[in-house]
């Protein structure tokens, strides 16, 4: 089981995760407050989301494997016990409220599409995603 | 009224690069004051002669387009030497034409590799910066071949058909971050790999084109020197048929 990351981790890349976030959304650096929703709150598209994986692997100089942010919060879980038909199960949801920690509840909805899963994303699910990949790195080293 | 080309300074990579119709679009985008940057499969000496004629800023880069790793890394010394790449033009490609039951399997897997899977690998390594840089110019070199059937082409005209279809799906991907996906398809161009075409059937395949000639490299890198320009910035998702009306026989 992996280490919980702590919220001193998170704080400790967030700045350097803000500035990055701001340069791939064309905004202040203010507005990327650890909690907005990066879809509704910022209006990120999914090309948005790819610039900020290319802009924060350059600064962490670190390796994000693109486009596996959902498959990543799927964890062990098989494909068919994490979503039926494109809706995430009730054991699904358990794994991605887990693996999403810092979202609250109220904003997982059911039934929720795996579509809608990068709507839930803020800038600390990008936090977390840098911590993850620094492990990562470390322990490969 | 002129119009500035806004070429002069931009950062160019070219696969393909050291002989006919990429040598020719190497020294079109030269000449403007481009730094070019061009991968050449095997034949260092035809590259060093297109540097030479070339002029200008021009780099030479061996490399196998069909290797994933080694387009990555290529394209990451490419950004390391100057921090941008404005304008990607994939035009290396083969041929090995045969009728499709005389096809050796390499005869398939060899175009298909080189063709397709050579311009996914240099697009998917270029792309990230594109979408960083808020802008670029993708060009790529299809053929008459994708929409006009020729005996002995399957596996080319397949290949470039896929072009086709690649050119218009990445001109959707890429419109919200000012990254414009265009192709060119050329027809019967005076050059070594068209040299047993017009050796075996050349007054016949003449006769089919309106214009009554082949076509020249520089009439080829005259419309990618288009695509690339200041003056197409309202243009994506096309394919420019430069073929002399061959298309329309």
């Amino acid at each position: 089981m992996a280490t919980e990351i702590t919220k001193e981790e998170i704080m400790a890349v967030y700045p350097k995760v803000a500035e990055t976030m701001a340069d791939a959304l064309g905004c202040d650096v203010e507005d990327i407050k650890l909690d907005v929703s990066l879809i509704e709150g910022l209006d990120a598209e999914s090309i948005d989301f790819l610039d900020m994986v290319f802009r924060l692997e350059r600064a962490f100089k670190i390796k994000i494997p693109r486009g596996k942010i959902v498959e990543n919060a799927r964890g062990d879980l098989p494909e068919a016990e994490f979503e039926q038909k494109g809706i995430v199960t009730e054991k699904g949801l358990l794994q991605l409220k887990s693996y999403l920690s810092e979202i609250p509840d109220s904003r997982f909805k059911t039934p929720m599409k795996v579509a809608d899963i990068p709507r839930l994303f803020t800038p600390e699910t990008f936090c977390k995603l840098v911590i993850r990949a620094q492990r990562e790195a470390a322990a490969a080293a | 009224m002129k119009l500035d080309p806004g070429l002069a300074g931009k950062r160019v990579v070219v696969t393909g690069g050291s002989r006919g119709i990429g040598r020719a679009i190497v020294e079109m985008l030269a000449g403007e004051g481009c730094d070019v940057t061009f991968f050449y499969r095997g034949n260092a000496e035809a590259a060093k002669e297109a540097v030479a004629a070339a002029g200008g800023n021009v780099t030479a880069e061996q490399l196998d387009v069909r290797d994933a790793a080694a387009c990555a890394a290529a394209i990451e010394r490419v950004m390391e030497r100057g921090e941008r790449i404005d304008i990607l033009v994939n035009n290396a490609g083969i041929i090995r034409d045969n009728q499709l039951a005389a096809l050796e399997d390499d005869d398939v897997t060899d175009v298909l590799d080189t063709n397709v899977g050579g311009v996914f690998n240099v697009t998917r390594a270029v792309v990230p910066y594109m979408i960083m840089q808020r802008a670029g110019r993708i060009i790529n070199l299809s053929s008459v071949s994708a929409s006009k059937g020729g005996r002995g082409q399957t596996n080319y005209a397949a290949s470039k058909g896929a072009i086709e279809a690649f050119t218009r799906a990445l001109a959707v991907e890429l419109a919200p971050r000012n990254v414009l996906v265009n192709a060119v398809a050329p027809g019967v161009i005076e050059t070594e790999m068209s040299q047993d075409v017009r050796e075996m059937a050349g007054a016949e395949v003449k006769g089919r084109i309106l214009l009554r000639r082949f076509g020249t490299p520089q009439d080829i890198a005259c419309a990618v020197w288009f695509l690339a320009s200041a003056y197409s910035s309202y243009v994506t998702g096309e394919i420019l048929h430069v073929d002399g009306g061959f298309k329309m026989e």
